[in-house]
């Protein structure tokens, strides 16, 4: 499968000149399937210019992992929804409160929006995740309930002995031991286990952790001990703060170069997201477990800028 | 073989569990100890990572509950034990004993622990030592 950021910005849009080679784009990931099924995580406003970059009359699935306003914002501005010719079904988290569509309508609605839910002219369907595995196109997509603030899933999609884990917003170490704890009391650690990629939530420098205890979100070292205690083969770091610039990004990547080495990863394993950066995830193709040449080979980065 | 992942509202519980210092439990669905936390194991006089997850029987034949005279309360028996079985909290007194073989006098609040309609994920029972009035300690 192949993987294409189109935003990796967290909380709310970061545009500017000091933002320019991470992007001010919200969360939003683009995965083509071998099978050739367009997957989409999340709709953050990097979902607007990959709408345009979509063909005529797509079918397209979208994952929502919450409904955070930096994960649905650029539903609104997806071209798609305006084309009558494309099929969007829109995945995301259940709540006994109201149906997902109810959920999201209180975004597409007056008196925020100019257009309602039910004048999109696009075949829009919207669905609960189901509680097991289930498949779309060639891939099997699986949804599980993560530590965030809200309901807020995570997604492991699995194509042939290839497999994604995208969970954007996670704060695994709240009140919690991660180096210590067993695996079946980490949240997240299924979907995660022994992933070929793993797109996780670093919000966060762990000098900065301290004031934002609880808000959902992880710091380096937490989700460096999270990759490493999952052994996942490739670790891309994704839901930048807004206030952090290209500058301080480029140190944090340095960092965590330096973090996940030290914890026994190899350094190729690991990079930050940045818009429009592009990578090709294949299986180790070897078994689990099988050292550092496996895991370097996991993923082929294909480009880092779009 | 590693236990399955536990549901993330069990996660969540043992994480406020861990951080504060009223004695506490978890329990899982099938009233199987998950967790108790460094307080509940003082009172215990056994720490959580010395016994590990325990089934009904180990940790109602280990602990207790037990009456007034040490007579072995069935958690069947158990007034909350009925009430978390009906989704609704309870609160209780009874002793327990400690892994030193010292007895308690304990008053326990109990919380159902719901995630869905479908159904629950276990619950959480907070503990008070009561004085040798009866009293809360």
């Amino acid at each position: 499968m192949k993987v294409k950021v189109w935003g990796a910005r967290g909380s709310v849009p970061a545009p500017g000149p000091e933002m320019i080679r991470y992007g001010g784009n919200t969360s939003c990931v683009q995965v083509t399937l071998d099978g050739g099924e367009e997957l989409i995580l999340d709709a953050g406003t990097g979902i607007r210019t990959l709408g345009l970059n979509l063909v005529n009359d797509p079918k397209v699935n979208i994952l929502l992992t919450h409904l955070h306003l930096d994960h649905i914002q650029g539903l609104m501005f997806f071209p798609p929804c305006f084309q009558a010719d494309s099929s969007i079904t829109i995945w995301g988290p259940a709540s006994p409160e109201a149906s997902l569509e109810d959920r999201i309508a209180r975004y597409i609605s007056a008196p925020l929006s100019p257009v309602e839910v039910r004048e999109l002219p696009c075949d829009v369907s919207f669905r609960d995740t189901p509680p097991s595995e289930w498949k779309i196109g060639t891939a099997t997509i699986r949804a599980e309930a993560v530590t965030h603030r809200g309901p807020t899933l995570g997604y492991r999609i699995t194509e042939g002995d290839t497999s994604l884990c995208y969970i954007p917003d996670h704060e695994p170490a709240l009140g919690a031991s991660l180096e210590d704890l067993d695996p079946e009391w980490i949240s997240g650690f299924d979907l995660a286990r022994e992933a070929d990629l793993l797109i996780h939530d670093c919000q966060y420098a762990d000098s900065e952790y301290g004031e934002h205890i609880g808000w959902g979100h992880s710091a380096l070292g937490a989700t460096v001990t999270f990759a490493r205690r999952v052994e996942a083969k490739r670790l891309l770091l994704f839901h930048h703060d807004p206030l952090h610039d290209d500058e301080y990004l480029d140190g944090l990547g340095a960092a965590a170069v330096e973090r996940f080495t030290q914890a026994g990863g190899d350094p190729g394993g690991i990079s930050m997201a940045q818009e429009g950066g592009a990578l090709a995830v294949t299986a180790s193709g070897a078994s689990p477990g099988t050292g550092a040449t496996a895991r370097t080979s996991a993923v082929a980065e294909v480009s880092t800028r779009g | 073989m590693a236990n399955s992942q536990k549901p993330l509202e069990l996660i969540l519980a043992r994480n406020l569990l861990t951080s504060i210092s009223t004695p506490a439990f978890l329990l899982d669905e099938n009233s199987h100890l998950v967790f108790y936390n460094e307080s509940a194991g003082a009172l215990l006089g056994i720490s959580f990572e010395e016994t590990g997850r325990m089934d009904p029987q180990e940790w109602t034949g280990s602990f207790g509950p037990f009456d007034t005279e040490g007579t072995p309360i069935s958690l069947e028996d158990l007034d909350i034990t009925q009430a978390l079985r009906d989704r609704r909290p309870a609160h209780s007194r009874f002793h327990i004993r400690s892994a030193k073989g010292s007895e308690h006098g304990i008053e326990a609040a109990a919380f159902p622990i719901i995630a869905s309609e479908e159904g629950a994920s276990g619950a959480m029972i907070f503990f008070w030592p009561l004085d040798e009035n009866g009293a809360g300690a």
